[in-house]
């Protein structure tokens, strides 16, 4: 009797069996069910009681709370060194093949495998993609006659294969001549992973690049890296300048839980700079934000510095009275029009937004006010006139949902703080 | 009560069952207070209107009317200013299609021909004020059974519109979804006289102008056709806008030639370009499977003909995927 219960074991890992095998063993972990298996027929089976039945009975998960209830999940388990990584995800991938021959219950293993892709971060690995294709057996599921090619042939799995193939187009992950072998091995030139696979090859070549503002895949972690690659995603002008007022000090130099010093990085072009020399020291200008920047799925924080609208009665206008001047040789302002002759009329019916200047951008570790004092101090250095005009902080909470609204809101907004920094009081913190 | 009421006014009108709740059209609770003000003066039961504003609760264009009148009356007469207000809405209908007729002779839209043929650039939404909102509808996959949430309302002075919520790419546990996490912006189908749907027609324009600000996250412009005919639920064509992020305006131009067509969310293998003559509505999705809070600004959506786009459609047919196509 043992050496048939022995056999019953060695079957295979199919769930039914592991089910059975699970119920005749209560109290025994479930991890000891594949370790006998490769001992052979020699081992001793564990202890059941005679009347074992062959016939599955359903598995009892409230009895067995640490036990997976998933099969296969051990292998993912064991680990030696528990870090998961590509090495141990294809160490799985490489037990669950040497169980059997036949690959019983390859179908469960890859999609548990599929799911568990994110945890061991190789889910935009082309190479696991096509280490866990090859587990399928080859040859098998290849339609040999007319019949067979009429109606689906092996549906499940075939929709394994595109449940494989599903998962890299949602990851952005192109797929190689080894995929596409590899599928025509599995499943023939004219199965349904085939088809996915060739809508794959026709449609990520054409949204591959139609990104005007592309992010890179592998963005540094570095915040100020990252600052000033968020700062110069958002400047259109490419002759801006970008500054970095104060760098994060090295948490190994000092004790402190935190570092004092969050980071500070602006940008500035040259026509903001001039914008802001001539702005007239009456009016103040405003410190706002935090709003938001997604990079990728990296959210990252940025205050600008900006004048409300000058009413259109002061509103400079370029001509005789532009205190840039009026050029006889050449026109200080061109107004190329994108119109063939007179009938061309490309000019929308309708008011657009206006807003004031932008005069400089930051991206700042911490929200406060200090950190974005020290930025307009490191902003006077190259702007010397911003030392008479009053600076006004008009800070929100870091949710970065919302942008914060100037005069004229129909809701109240989250809790602001306004604080009037006068500019004597400025001149003497700069001195002192 | 109700005959008396009949025999005052002197007409005819038919009972109707149904007592009107407070679920009722707003439109038709203001006409009850029009209506009310008026049979004063011949009836001096004047306490009608003041129950009504009791059965009404919430309707605000009673109050300032009936402040003075505080005697209670046992019987309502609401089924008299319903059918009155039935017959309003049907006039309203009317004049619409009157209207419709008369400005179609006189031109697309009551448009003269000439300024409608030459135009080459249209604002087709703005977003000054709340009444521009009325035409959108947010929905999220909420629906679904999802965690993210999508509010829309005005911007900064009444200037724009901004679209704000929080994207959870969370599945909801109903056993057959295995993804999730999507917001979504549609206009609105546009309707005529007697709420018959009405599409735009774009054909003379080739492409489609956007001013938002958004926070660099990327988007999906979807644009529906018409349904008079076909049933075309699920098919739209849709294109991707990427945002940059920053404080400044930025302008998304997408030539109607780069939109693809899709049937149930996804990428069909027949590929045919955007016929612009009866479209119907416009939508922006937000599904890039990254959590997190997002906000979208709409300055004004419009259409214009860009002379340099020379492109009919950027998609080709392939025979692998197709062989029928190139017997």
């Amino acid at each position: 009797m043992s050496w048939v219960q022995a056999t019953l074991l060695a079957r295979g890992l199919c769930r039914a069996w592991g089910g059975i095998c699970r119920a005749a063993l209560p109290g025994t972990s479930i991890s000891q069910v594949p370790r006998q298996l490769p001992r052979g027929l020699h081992c001793s089976a564990a202890p059941h009681s005679s009347e074992q039945s062959l016939v599955s009975s359903p598995p009892e998960p409230r009895q067995r709370p640490t036990k997976a209830l998933v099969p296969y999940e051990d292998l993912f388990g064991q680990a030696p060194s528990g870090e998961r990584d590509k090495a141990s995800f294809l160490q799985a991938v490489q037990k669950f093949g040497e169980h059997s021959v036949r690959k019983r219950g390859h179908i469960d293993f890859i999609y548990l495998a599929l799911r568990k892709m994110r945890e061991y971060g190789v889910e935009r690995d082309l190479a696991v993609y096509n280490q866990l294709l090859d587990i399928f057996p080859k040859e098998v599921f290849r339609p040999r006659n007319v019949i067979q090619r009429i109606f689906v042939h092996y549906p499940r799995q075939q929709e394994c294969g595109i449940a494989v193939l599903e998962q890299m187009e949602s990851h952005g992950v192109m797929p190689n001549k080894e995929t596409e072998f590899l599928l025509i091995q599995i499943f023939g030139r004219k199965s349904y992973p085939m088809l996915k696979l060739l809508r794959l090859k026709m449609w990520f070549p054409r949204f591959m690049n139609i990104n005007p503002f592309p992010v890179p895949r592998d963005l540094s972690q570095d915040p100020v890296e990252l600052a000033t690659f968020g700062l110069r995603h958002m400047e259109p002008d490419l002759s801006a300048r970008v500054t970095i007022y104060q760098v994060p000090l090295p948490k190994d130099s000092t004790g402190a839980a935190d570092p004092p010093q969050p980071h500070i990085v602006g940008i500035q072009s040259p026509d903001q700079q001039a914008a802001l020399a001539r702005h007239n020291p009456a009016r103040p200008i405003f410190v706002e934000g935090p709003f938001s920047l997604w990079l990728r799925n990296k959210c990252v924080y940025y205050h600008i510095l900006r004048a409300d609208l000058l009413p259109p009665e002061e509103r400079v206008r370029w001509g005789w009275h532009h205190p840039e001047g009026w050029n006889l040789y050449y026109p200080m302002q061109l107004d190329l029009e994108y119109s063939r002759s007179g009938w061309d009329d490309y000019e929308f019916d309708i008011n657009e937004v206006e807003e004031g200047p932008v005069f400089a951008m930051c991206m700042a570790g911490a929200h406060d006010q200090a950190t974005l004092a020290k930025w307009i101090q490191g902003l006077q250095e190259t702007n010397p006139t911003l030392a008479q005009i009053p600076v006004v902080f008009r800070l929100t909470r870091a949710t970065g949902e919302l942008h914060t609204s100037s005069a004229g809101l129909e809701e109240p907004p989250p809790p602001e703080d306004h604080e009037e920094d006068d500019s004597r009081q400025r001149q003497q913190q700069g001195q002192s | 009560m109700a005959l008396f009421h009949k025999v005052l006014r002197g007409t005819y009108i038919l009972r109707k069952c149904s007592k009107p709740t407070s679920a009722l059209h707003p439109l038709l609770g203001i006409r009850f207070a029009d209506y009310s003000s008026s049979l004063q003066k011949p009836v001096a039961s004047p306490g009608k209107a003041s129950s009504q504003r009791k059965t009404e609760g919430g309707l605000q264009g009673h109050h300032q009317k009936e402040a003075a009148l505080d005697i209670t009356c046992p019987e309502e007469k609401p089924d008299v200013s319903f059918d009155k207000a039935i017959r309003d809405e049907a006039m309203d209908h009317f004049r619409r299609l009157k209207d419709e007729i008369v400005n179609h002779w006189k031109g697309p839209e009551g448009r003269p021909l000439q300024e409608a043929l030459l135009e080459q650039a249209k604002v087709v939404w703005q977003f000054r004020g709340k009444e521009d909102l009325d035409k959108w509808r947010v929905t999220s996959d909420k629906t679904i059974g999802g965690r993210s949430e999508v509010f829309l309302k005005m911007g900064k002075n009444n200037q724009s519109a901004l679209l704000y919520g929080t994207l959870s790419s969370e599945a909801p546990q109903d056993g057959e979804s295995a993804r999730s996490g999507y917001c979504a912006m549609i206009s609105r189908i546009p309707r005529g006289a007697f709420e018959r749907k009405l599409s735009y027609d774009w054909s003379q324009f080739n492409t489609l102008y956007l001013r938002v600000r958004g926070d660099g996250r990327p988007w999906m412009v979807n644009i529906k056709e018409d349904t008079d005919f076909l049933q075309r639920t699920n098919q739209m064509y849709s294109y991707f806008m990427f945002t940059r992020g920053g404080p400044y305006w930025q302008e998304v131009k997408i030539p109607f030639s780069k939109f693809f067509f899709s049937n149930r969310g996804r990428i069909r293998d027949v590929q045919h370009e955007l016929l612009l003559d009866k479209i119907s509505s416009i939508g922006f999705t937000l599904a890039d499977k990254v959590d997190g809070p997002f906000f979208l600004e709409i300055d004004f959506i419009g259409v214009f003909t860009d002379p340099a786009h020379t492109e009919e459609f950027a998609y080709e047919n392939s025979p692998e995927l197709n062989p029928r196509l190139f017997k």
